[in-house]
């Protein structure tokens, strides 16, 4: 790109610098001074001007204008609230008008000493309020959702939440109703806000107007400490500021990684964090005797792993969550290959190192011209913050294709490739991605499956071989425990030890349970679905001792030398994995390596096809997929049950109108002798001959379906 | 509404929507005969179907309905009769033409008959200020009505069909 | 009446059919247009100096050429008209539709040629039914009879909404959402419907434009007055003997209008007050009667033009209690996106309601007056300039009349004035369940 002309603006008195069409408020900033904005927010587009808190004076224009919606041009003069009497009447008479019917509820409003009204009133607003007559009054709150609570006193329509709905989610649910003084903030005949983004609007309101419930009257802000870390629900590890409050997490705020996640949260990740006080939540090492488990010392329990451990005589296989961080997977891999020699494992998933060499910052897909999704599952279901960035590409104008069309990427100067489904973990895509020299992106399954591969693979260079009859399995955190292939291994093997948060669904599988932590209660490392190193930071106190110390102990007693610190841990899988990165460097905002070039990664031999789209007869292809809103934490989270999916089987219009099927029709779906009842739904983004059913109302259904009316 | 019903009505929008060069433009024509449909009014329902027809969210389609005057978000009379206030009509007696219409319907202004037969409303200035005061029933201006005339406007109301 | 150049021939003839209207030469200044380089098509209208009538009068001719030329652009261009008339006191783009329906067809049809523009569409609000029905007739007899050429012509029904009329609200409701106003720029030449570059203008300024080409550029500037020539239909109503709209070359007195051709006000009674523009704008008084009616005139002597809607108001007439009702419309018809407006309205009723009812304090009536100031010049739309610009000049003019409510404890008409107790929409439940009435 060519460098953007540079125009030169006075601001207050002072010269800037900037390149031309910059906002005013960013030239503003740029010189040093604010222009205060409620309503004004880029990332929810263009500025609508509508609350009137920027007002500034301009030279050469006789009324105050709005800042927010100006821009940089060459010999712009203008002077702020600071440097205008004009100017800071207007935004005197700007705040009037918004506190006219503001409650004064300050004392008991959750947004109290964190509220951007409250601190412009402060240094701009008016002393005192001649107001006199009662304010407009409204039933307060109201439920937008089960999330969600509504104070249309406070609103003070500034439009953010429900531009956030019709401009970035795209969901179009949360709108304003009537007009003038009347309008208010609502949704359809107040029916909750379903959507995966919904909690992005909490964060947006500039007032307490719209409200977590979850953290409704939870802390005040001097009492809170946020803490900087990284979701562990889905592979984008979007940047989060972990709220805490004696020592408990409270509420999970966005920490913008500008190039990750845009500033945005799916509300997995700001929602879920509620399962680490979930009432069968493991605190102490569990033995099985007999029908029941009784509880262990921690002494008696690391005596009774490792005697489990060496009795296995190396007949030992590992299953990984995925939810380990590096630190974790590391130790494991360590502990049982160096020190017991058993390197045979179920990684959650294979993700291929052939991705290095087409890697790029997901904010990437924003800025593309023409993005191919390929892969049968729904991006946002895998990885949601990177739907975002699809469907902000598309609102930037590009293109969206479900099929590698050669001439059309060929044709684009920003092409990128999406893989959302299975795929040899992600080969396939690295190498489309490789022969078209664009960004590549695999959306794996779980949130650092990559980082434990990593670990897994950096703890020794032995050869698995599967053991059987398996003398010992170790099943490392609660997705493994709830991976079918995992519990019909568990029932073959001699003996089960587990490692997990929650005593479902391991209770009659496991021998020895040791408690799990949660990713809100670890310092480590995760790569997420870029390759991209990013710091977890402990931001609760797990109710049971850290497992890394843990390991370092069994690690210890099998002749294993292990660190309990993740610093430490790291350095030495970094020497191995990640080209000796320290610790430290991989920092509060995570930088992307450069790709590596593509000779310089060894290629993994076995490739799978690109869905060919035909329609063999014979029904349609069963697509099954594990929907967001599902997992260990989102089931112990009941304000999110009504966020499961709906009984849904989604079809692509094509096939739809072959079948003489409508939108929203009731459907029979057969396959080999069972029969479910769903709704059809219409998507664009499905491969012609499949049919797409959340795994939760596919139960029976396999291989290819039969639909009709 | 009938299957068959929702069927033409999908059938007229998609007539709508082809005539202008984006879709969504269609929603106040939509809307406009979802009401007709409906008595005159917008149940929830009637909003869905707008929604489907022209492929919206329902929530916008609400969004927009409740910006307008003439869309009625609450059950309304078999006719209306409605009187402009503004300043013009003002100036010449609409304020009496009120009284009288609420003295004769037994009703006041925003409210409908308890036969269900009028809703009686005000409106703000109609664009009939030069023929005031201005009364409209169903949708016909009628300049200017003076109080006097208000029985027989009422009279012809109630034998009047709709529109 | 030679001086008629919008509604020609209505006396005569029944000009909503097509036949009749060719029969006075109808549609032959578009042929002539079509004939014409699109430039020159623009130059002519801007030698004309053809203002807007639709209350700005900004020159037709200016906005002609904002719009980029046909190689300049990408994806097509719209012709818009603005029929949305709805500015209290104004009645005319009603009577120019229903009687002329052909002739504003016409200048829609040379505006669409001078911009090369792919469709016209016509905004016409909802309550116009009859008009609705009468143009749409027009329309389809014009289609038939294959005079638009390539280009198309929509007709789009409001549904009540004042705010719509303003042009980027107009435009945002034309798309099918809520309408609400656009910050500009950009300006609707460039980026107007779909952000697509779009003429705007008013039906009275469109229908304007054939008698530009018949009559010919001089003739034409011969009536009216030089910063403003051709004609304008006055639309007259309030406490006047013969209320109507009256097509007079732009320049005529208040004195004329009112008295010669309004015969004066209504049952002898004196003369108080006199709204020249529709009701948005700032109140003469009768001391004013010798002002021309054009734009600069107006201007000059501390008001606006405006849709040409005057409004006379007589001395029986209580102007807390016009101030007020003027007010509850503007309130209720607040699109509520920007603060001042949607705030400050809902106050200035509530401050009216006050004084009128013999509550108010001195401090009460100042707030008017500042609450006025600090609502002027910082909406997003020219609603909020509107919304004080009544109330303030009632003020600032009839300031004694105001003071006496707060001295003698209530309104000195002591419920003998001629707008006793008016109700407004905003005073009943409106038609939407779920809003609550403002107190
Ligand atoms: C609140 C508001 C209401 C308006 N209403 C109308 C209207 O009803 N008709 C109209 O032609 N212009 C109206 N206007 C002016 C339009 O915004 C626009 O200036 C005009 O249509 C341009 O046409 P013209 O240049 O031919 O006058 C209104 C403006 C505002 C701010
Ligand atoms: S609820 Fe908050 S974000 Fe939404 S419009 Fe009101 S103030 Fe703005
Ligand atoms: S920040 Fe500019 S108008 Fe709201």
């Amino acid at each position: 790109m060519s460098a953007p002309e540079l125009v030169t603006v006075t601001i207050d008195g002072v010269e800037v610098q900037v390149p031309k069409g910059t906002g005013l408020v960013e030239t503003a900033a740029a010189a040093g001074v604010e222009i205060p904005v409620f309503c004004y927010e880029p990332r929810l587009g263009p500025p609508i001007g509508a609350c009137r808190m920027c007002l500034v004076e301009v030279e050469g224009m006789p009324k105050l204008q709005a800042g927010c919606t100006m821009s940089a041009t060459d010999g712009l003069v203008v002077r702020t609230a600071a440097a205008s009497e004009k100017a800071a009447d207007g935004q005197d008479a700007t705040l009037e008008f918004i506190l006219v019917n503001h409650p004064l509820d300050c004392p008991v409003c959750d947004k109290g000493g964190e509220c951007p009204l409250q601190d412009l009133t402060f240094r701009w607003g008016p002393g005192n309020t001649r107001m006199r007559f009662p304010k407009r009054t409204m039933d307060k709150p109201i439920p937008v959702s089960p999330l969600i609570a509504l104070d249309r006193e406070r609103c003070i329509l500034c439009y953010r939440c429900t531009r956030f709905s019709s401009d970035v989610a795209e969901d179009g649910q949360l709108v304003a109703r009537n007009r003038g003084a009347q309008s208010v903030i609502a949704t359809f005949e107040d029916e909750p806000y379903r959507g995966k983004f919904s909690g992005n609007v909490i964060e947006l309101c500039p007032v307490g107007a719209l409200t977590s419930t979850t953290y409704r009257f939870e802390a005040r802000p001097w009492e809170i400490q946020n803490v900087p870390s990284v979701c562990g629900m889905c592979p984008v590890g979007c940047n989060i500021a972990a709220t805490t409050r004696e020592g408990r997490v409270r509420r999970i705020l966005s920490r913008n990684h500008p190039e990750v996640d845009g500033g945005w949260l799916c509300d997995k990740g700001r929602f879920a964090y509620s399962h680490l006080a979930a009432p069968d939540r493991v605190v102490d090492p569990l033995l099985r005797r007999a029908r029941r488990y009784d509880e262990l010392s921690w002494d008696e329990a690391i005596d009774e792993a490792v005697r489990m451990l060496q009795a296995a005589q190396g007949r030992i296989v590992t299953a990984l969550s995925g939810s380990e961080t590096v630190e974790l997977a590391y130790a494991l891999g360590k502990i049982v290959r160096q020190g017991l020699g058993s390197d045979c494992a179920v990684l959650p998933e294979e993700v291929s190192n052939e991705l290095d060499a087409v890697r790029a910052p997901l904010s990437r897909i924003g800025q593309a011209d023409v993005v191919v999704i390929l892969g049968d599952e729904p991006v946002a279901e895998r990885a949601p913050i990177v739907d975002l960035w699809v469907r902000l590409a598309r609102r930037n104008g590009a293109e969206i294709l479900h099929e590698v069309d050669d001439a059309r990427i060929r044709s684009s100067e920003r092409p990128v490739l999406i893989w959302s489904g299975e795929g040899a973990g992600g080969n396939e895509v690295a190498r489309l991605a490789t022969s078209f020299g664009c960004p590549g992106y695999f959306l794996p399954r779980t949130a650092n499956g990559r980082g434990a591969a990593d670990a897994w693979a950096a703890a020794s260079d032995g050869e698995a071989a599967d053991p059987d009859p398996i003398g010992l399995l170790i099943i490392s955190g609660d997705e493994a425990a709830a991976d079918p292939n995992v519990r019909a291994m568990a029932e073959q093997a001699e003996a089960v030890l587990a490692i997990a948060m929650f005593r479902r669904p391991l209770v009659g599988l496991a021998d020895l349970v040791l408690p799990g932590t949660s990713y809100l209660e670890r310092d480590g490392t995760y790569v997420n679905l870029e390759g991209r190193l990013q710091r977890l930071r402990r931001a609760s106190i797990p109710p049971a001792p850290d497992e890394l110390a843990v390991l370092a102990r069994i690690g210890a007693a099998v002749g294993v030398e292990l660190s309990a610190y993740p610093s430490l841990v790291f350095e030495e899988v970094s020497a191995i994995a990640y080209g000796g990165r320290p610790y430290g460097e991989v920092g509060e905002e995570a930088p992307l390596p450069e790709p590596v070039p593509p000779e310089a990664v060894d290629q993994v031999s076995d490739t799978r096809h690109v869905p060919d789209g035909q329609r063999a007869d014979g029904g349609l292809r069963l697509v099954t997929y594990k929907p967001l809103f599902s997992g260990p934490a989102v089931e112990r989270v009941p304000e999110l049950e009504f966020q499961l999916p709906e009984p849904d089987i989604e079809l692509a219009p094509d096939d739809a109108r072959q079948l003489g099927i409508l939108n929203g029709q009731e459907v029979t779906v057969r396959s080999n002798g069972t029969s479910v009842q769903l709704r059809a739904r219409l998507v664009e983004d499905l491969a012609v001959g499949a049919a797409r059913v959340a795994e939760s109302f596919a139960a029976g259904l396999e291989g290819r379906v039969e639909v009709t009316p | 509404m009938t299957p068959e019903n929702a069927a033409t009505f999908r059938d007229e929008v998609a007539r709508i929507k082809a005539r202008y060069p984006s879709q969504r433009s269609a929603i106040m024509a939509a809307l406009r005969l979802a009401q007709e449909r409906h008595d005159g009014w917008l149940p929830p329902k009637a909003l869905v179907e707008v929604a489907d027809a022209v492929g919206v969210t329902p929530a916008h389609v609400e969004a927009v309905a409740s910006f307008y005057d003439m869309y009625n978000l609450a059950p309304v009379g078999r006719h209306i009769v409605e009187v402009c206030t503004n300043l013009s009509c003002a100036l010449v007696g609409a304020q009496q033409v009120v009284e009288a219409f609420e003295e004769e319907l037994g009703v006041h202004a925003g409210e409908t008959t308890d036969d269900g037969k009028v809703t009686f409303r005000l409106v703000e200035c109609a664009g009939g200020c030069g023929y005031a005061p201005v009364v409209i029933v169903d949708g016909r201006y009628k300049e200017p009505t003076r109080p006097e005339d208000v029985p027989a406007v009422l009279e012809q109301v109630r034998n009047g069909a709709r529109g | 009446m030679a001086d008629l150049t919008v509604l020609t021939g209505v006396e005569t003839r029944d000009l909503s059919k097509l036949d009749e209207y060719r029969a006075i030469g109808g549609y032959q200044a578009l042929d002539q247009a079509r004939d014409m380089e699109r430039q020159a098509i623009i130059d002519t209208i801007s030698e004309a100096s053809l203002r807007g009538r639709g209350g700005a009068g900004f020159p037709m001719g200016r906005k002609l050429s904002l719009v980029p030329a046909p190689d300049k652009r990408s994806g097509p261009a719209y012709v818009v008209a603005n029929a949305d008339e709805s500015e209290p006191g104004a009645f005319k783009d009603r009577e120019i539709m229903r009687r002329v329906p052909h002739r504003f067809i016409e200048g829609c049809l040379i505006a669409a040629q001078a911009i090369a523009a792919d469709a016209v569409v016509v905004y016409i609000r909802g309550e116009y039914l009859t008009e609705y029905e009468v143009l749409s007739a027009a329309v389809e007899e014009a289609r038939a009879a294959g005079i638009f050429g390539g280009t198309d012509v929509i007709v789009h029904r409001g549904a009540g909404a004042y705010i719509c009329g303003e042009e980027s609200a107009l435009l945002e409701s034309l798309e099918g959402d809520r309408g609400q106003p656009r910050p500009r720029p950009p300006f609707p030449p460039v980026a107007g419907l779909y952000m697509q570059p779009t003429l705007i203008n008013n039906v009275q300024t469109i229908a304007s434009v054939p008698a530009i080409f018949q009559l010919g550029v001089e003739a034409y500037k011969k009536l009216g007055v030089e910063s403003a020539p051709g004609t304008v239909v006055y639309s007259l109503s309030g406490n006047v003997n013969r209320p109507g709209n009256y097509e007079l070359p732009l320049g005529a007195t208040l004195r004329e209008l009112i008295f010669e051709h309004g015969h004066g006000v209504a049952e002898g009674r004196a003369l108080k007050a006199i709204i020249p523009g529709g009701s948005s704008v700032p109140v003469f008084t009768p001391d004013q009667l010798d002002v021309k009616l054009d734009f600069d005139s107006v201007q000059a002597a501390g008001s606006y033009l405006g849709s040409a809607a005057i409004i006379v108001v007589d001395d029986r007439a209580c102007m807390v209690q016009l101030a007020l009702r003027a007010e509850k419309f503007y309130m209720h018809e607040s699109c509520g996106k920007c603060t001042p407006c949607r705030e400050g309205t809902r106050w200035l009723v509530q401050l009216l309601e006050k004084i009128e009812a013999g509550d108010g304090t001195q401090d009460d009536l100042d707030l008017v007056v500042e609450v006025c100031d600090r609502i002027e010049g910082k909406s997003l739309c020219a609603l909020g300039d509107f919304a004080v610009w009544c109330v303030g000049s009632y003020v600032e003019k009839f300031r004694d009349e105001f003071q006496r409510h707060i001295d003698e404890g209530g309104c000195p008409y002591h419920g003998e004035s001629s707008i006793e107790g008016v109700l407004a929409p905003s005073d009943q439940h409106t038609h939407s369940a779920m809003a609550e009435v403002p107190a």
